[in-house]
């Protein structure tokens, strides 16, 4: 299976629906150590994504137009009287 | 292009040359005037025209406005009202007037702008604006945040930057007035331009520090609530403090009371899966370990139970074929006794009947040939009876056939007077109607009916002329 673009929700998300696996009552061993291995590799991935990472900002430079308003509404000026 | 001085002391203007000189240098002023109206407003269908004045030095300040631009406000202007306009100012080229041309209208004093914003906040209610239905959802994990703000506003941006911990957060700012009737353009624009152009943003955040309810304004304009309302990109509001409420809170989808708690909001969840994930990491693995643990012990019960329970198993068979086998046999033998003393009863009564029947059958028997010998002879007797009488017949026949011949004789002699044909003979007539009835009477006989007369030799056919009775 190729290695998919690792998304955090997703992850995160697939590891505690894991951990409310586990609290079942009956689990079949098989498939709990196929889960136990996926939620560790996902932990791990969740751990690195976690690590503090430095935010990163960055100002929108606007080309900042001066458009008027009532451009479309145009009155003969014989209609206005001032 | 404006002229620099030197240019304008030299230059002769024609006059229309003049005034675009003039609005050159005034359009570009776009300022913010307070004042109160005047009276003589005068309002057309598309705009309204009035005076702004100052009430101390009777000042006044001509202002043209388009409707619309009124209509924005909810509320219509009166003689009186304090306002402030933002515009610009021009000269009328065709009359050289002066005026000021509004672009927007801001009211004064905090008694009618609270009668605005109730106005307003009923009328986008009634529309839905602030349904929960509409409300989008904020993604749990929040990366990608449009940050809308002013870099110069009183720490707003810098309460909800340093409350937003590194969590990898990509914060792209958007710098806007917050404040002021320019605001409101300001804002619209970004919320616009993140739709337009940064789709891929999880969340934005529209975020204002403290201030007087007055100076909140641009936040409970329609035009701002419209934007949040139609942005495809979440948007969470953190205006003013904690008691400030205003119209773009009640439309945003998620309402944080300050800059710093909308920080807090998209921080929340990475701090909770931080500690959440160091728990699941030391959990799994005693997770694990417990289902190993329960199979095994469940493995070992299993064996040990197993065994038991097939020594067990197998007693109990045996035990139960036992009984059945010893069950199966009593129940053979006492079967077989029944049906054996069964047919020797039947026997028994068969013999009996059958005996009863040969007895019967023979006494029959008996008074069968009796009853034959006594037929045969009976035969016989009545056979030598008939030969007899045959005998006697044949020897009297001749005395017979004269005794008959003799009485026909007699018989004859006595019949002949009686005879019609000797009455004929004898010179009477018989009479008969048309349907060959003999006549007796003359009751039915009418006059002109056809009658026929038979005599002894030949008959004639006669018409009758009166009946006489």
């Amino acid at each position: 299976m190729p290695e998919e673009k690792f998304n955090f929700t997703k992850a995160y998300q697939e590891v505690e629906e894991i951990n409310d696996w586990f609290q079942k009552e009956d689990i079949d061993l098989d498939e709990a150590l196929e889960k136990f291995q996926r939620g560790m590799d996902l932990i791990k991935k969740c751990k690195e994504r976690l690590k503090d990472v430095q935010n990163r900002f960055e100002e929108i430079k606007k080309k900042y137009s001066i458009e008027k308003e009532n451009q479309g509404e145009e009155v003969d000026p014989k209609d206005i009287p001032f | 292009m404006p002229l620099i001085k030197e240019d304008v002391n030299q230059k002769i203007f024609k006059v229309s040359e003049f005034l675009d000189f003039l609005n050159s240098l005034l359009v570009p002023q776009k300022v913010i005037v307070q004042g109160e109206i005047g009276a003589k407003m005068a309002q057309y269908p598309k705009f309204t025209i009035f005076n702004l004045l100052d009430k101390d030095n009777e000042a006044i300040l001509p202002c043209f406005i388009w409707r619309s631009k009124i209509e924005e406000l909810n509320i219509d202007l009166e003689e009186g009202m304090e306002i402030q306009v933002l515009g610009y100012p021009e000269i009328r080229k065709p009359k050289g007037e002066f005026r000021f041309q509004v672009e927007r209208v801001g009211l004064v004093g905090e008694g009618i702008l609270k009668k605005q914003f109730e106005m307003l906040k009923k009328k986008l209610d009634r529309e839905g604006l602030f349904a929960l239905e509409f409300k989008k959802p904020i993604p749990q994990f929040c990366q990608r945040i449009g940050l809308i703000t002013s870099k110069y506003g009183r720490g707003a941006k810098k309460d909800f930057e340093t409350h937003l911990e590194s969590y990898g957060f990509e914060i792209y700012f958007y710098d806007v007035r917050v404040e002021g009737l320019s605001a409101i353009e300001d804002v619209c624009r970004a919320i616009k331009w993140f739709n337009e152009n940064l789709l891929t943003c999880d969340v934005l955040v529209l975020t204002r520090g403290g201030g007087s309810w007055e100076s909140l304004r641009p936040f409970n304009s329609e035009e701002i609530a419209r934007a949040i309302f139609a942005s495809k990109i979440p948007i969470i509001t953190g205006i003013g403090h904690e008691d400030d409420e205003t119209i773009a809170d009640l439309v945003a989808d998620v309402r944080a009371s300050t800059p710093t708690h909308a920080a807090k909001i998209l921080t929340e969840n990475w701090k909770l899966a931080s500690i959440n994930i160091y728990e699941f990491e030391r959990n799994f693995p005693s997770l694990m370990n417990r289902i190993f643990k329960n199979t095994e012990s469940a493995i070992i019960f299993f064996e040990d139970n197993l065994n038991k329970k097939i020594k067990d198993e197998i007693f109990s068979m045996r035990t139960k074929f036992e009984e059945f086998t010893k069950s199966l046999m009593f129940h053979f033998r006492k079967e077989i006794a029944s049906k054996r003393e069964r047919l020797d009863n039947l026997l028994e009564r068969l013999n009996l009947y059958f005996r009863n029947y040969f007895e019967d059958f023979r006494a029959l028997e008996k008074e069968f040939i009796r009853n034959l010998l006594w037929i045969q002879r009976l035969i016989s007797d009545k056979k030598v009876e008939t030969t007899q009488f045959l005998n006697k017949l044949i020897k009297n026949q001749d005395l017979w056939l004269a005794r008959v011949d003799r009485l026909l004789k007699q018989q004859r002699e006595k019949l002949i007077p009686s005879s019609p044909i000797l009455k004929l003979k004898q010179g009477y007539t018989i009479t008969f109607n048309e349907f060959n009835q003999i006549i007796r009477n003359l009751f039915k006989l009418k006059p002109n009916q056809m009658i026929k007369t038979k005599f002894y030799k030949g008959q004639i056919l006669s018409e009758i002329r009166k009946v006489e009775k």
